[in-house]
């Protein structure tokens, strides 16, 4: 009844169910909370036309035609920064329907915040991180729609539990203005 | 050193190892369903997967638990994290969604088959990474939805470290299923 296989054996088996149920109930106080107390969200993107015209990345062969932003952003994110928050992932993305149907969803910058003095975005005359190419190679004044919209979406990481994906910001019909080479 | 447990077996006779190797059994077995029951919830063929690399960091660190689902008609979303396998590379690669394309109506894009409503085309990237996973895809210009073991709805941290250390060094996997094997024949209760 007291050996010491026994004793082990009780008490990795207690720590083993109070940890799982510590986290169980971490991740049940996060929902909850997210639940009664939605956190709002302003925010703020504006751009003028998107600029198109034919570049190439180091890692192609040819050019082709590539969108270029120039943005501006504020967006105030504290209110996601709750006790369980580690950390959050901010993305811009252009949302827009192609000529053949295709709905096209693209990440064009990105940012990741860990603390919550980081979390009032203010972004000026920025640029996209990655390249803005049209899927079906016939290029944006062809292929594509008249106007794409910008979403500014978050992915809150907690440091116990489920992730949570959000929107803060949005800007509709942005036009692409094509331009002829340089 | 064991003369005192195989005195105990010879009282207890040939019936009592049987049975001690039935609950071993049992054990497994239930483990097992539990697994491919969870799986099978999920719809995805491994429902829990630790992070092995540092790509996604700092999200994920080595030796994170990560949860996934992989709804059957759900599309993919660009910010999703998803867990993907390349055919011809057995590891499972977890980054996130950079770039999503959904066909609404028939199209040929150059490279792939015709493509029908409903399916999509994906590009991902680990938040670690200066550069998007081309170079991962083996040939592939776009992941597709077959690719895709799940996306990750959860996670805890540091849990799976265990099968981590495991790979790493085998002699700890060989020791501990020795312990544990010895244990469960040993044990009278």
């Amino acid at each position: 009844m007291h050996s010491f296989f026994t004793r082990i054996n009780n008490v990795s088996a207690l720590l083993s169910s109070c940890t799982m149920a510590l986290l169980a109930a971490i991740t049940i106080a996060s929902l909850l909370q997210e639940a009664i107390f939605p956190p709002q969200i302003n925010g703020q993107i504006s751009m003028k036309p998107v600029k198109v015209f034919n570049a190439k990345t180091p890692r192609q062969r040819r050019k082709q035609e590539m969108g270029f932003l120039n943005f501006n952003m504020t967006a105030d994110l504290t209110p996601l920064f709750t006790w369980n928050t580690k950390q959050l992932f901010l993305s811009l993305e252009a949302e827009y329907e192609n000529a053949q149907g295709v709905n096209n969803s693209i990440v064009l910058w990105d940012r990741i915040v860990r603390r919550p003095e980081d979390a009032r975005v203010n972004v000026v005359g920025a640029k996209n991180k990655y390249a803005f190419k049209e899927i079906g190679g016939k290029g944006f004044s062809k292929g594509a729609a008249g106007t794409a919209s910008y979403a500014l979406k978050y992915n809150l990481m907690p440091y116990v539990g489920m992730l949570r994906y959000g929107e803060a910001a949005r800007l509709s019909d942005v036009s692409f203005d094509v331009r002829e080479e340089l | 050193m064991f003369t005192e447990e195989l005195k105990a077996f010879r009282r207890l006779g040939f019936r009592h190892v049987l049975l001690q190797v039935l609950n071993f059994a049992s054990v497994i077995a239930s483990g097992l369903m539990i697994w491919k029951g969870l799986g099978l919830i999920t719809n995805t063929e491994s429902p829990i997967v630790v992070v092995l690399s540092g790509s996604m960091e700092p999200a994920f660190y080595r030796g994170d638990l990560l949860f996934l689902t992989n709804p059957p008609h759900e599309r993919y979303h660009t910010g999703d994290i998803t867990v993907y396998k390349i055919p011809g590379a057995d590891i499972p690669i977890v980054h996130r969604v950079m770039e999503t394309h959904d066909v609404s109506s028939p199209v040929k894009i150059s490279g792939l088959d015709l493509k029908v409503p409903g399916e999509q085309l994906i590009l991902t990237k680990g938040d670690n990474n200066h550069i998007d996973d081309i170079e991962l895809y083996q040939g592939l210009d776009w992941l597709e939805r077959k690719h895709i073991v799940g996306k990750v709805r959860g996670f805890l941290p540091y849990v799976g470290y265990v099968t981590i250390a495991m790979n790493d060094f085998p002699q700890l996997k060989y020791a501990l299923l020795g312990i544990l094997g010895l244990l469960a024949l040993i044990q009278r209760e």
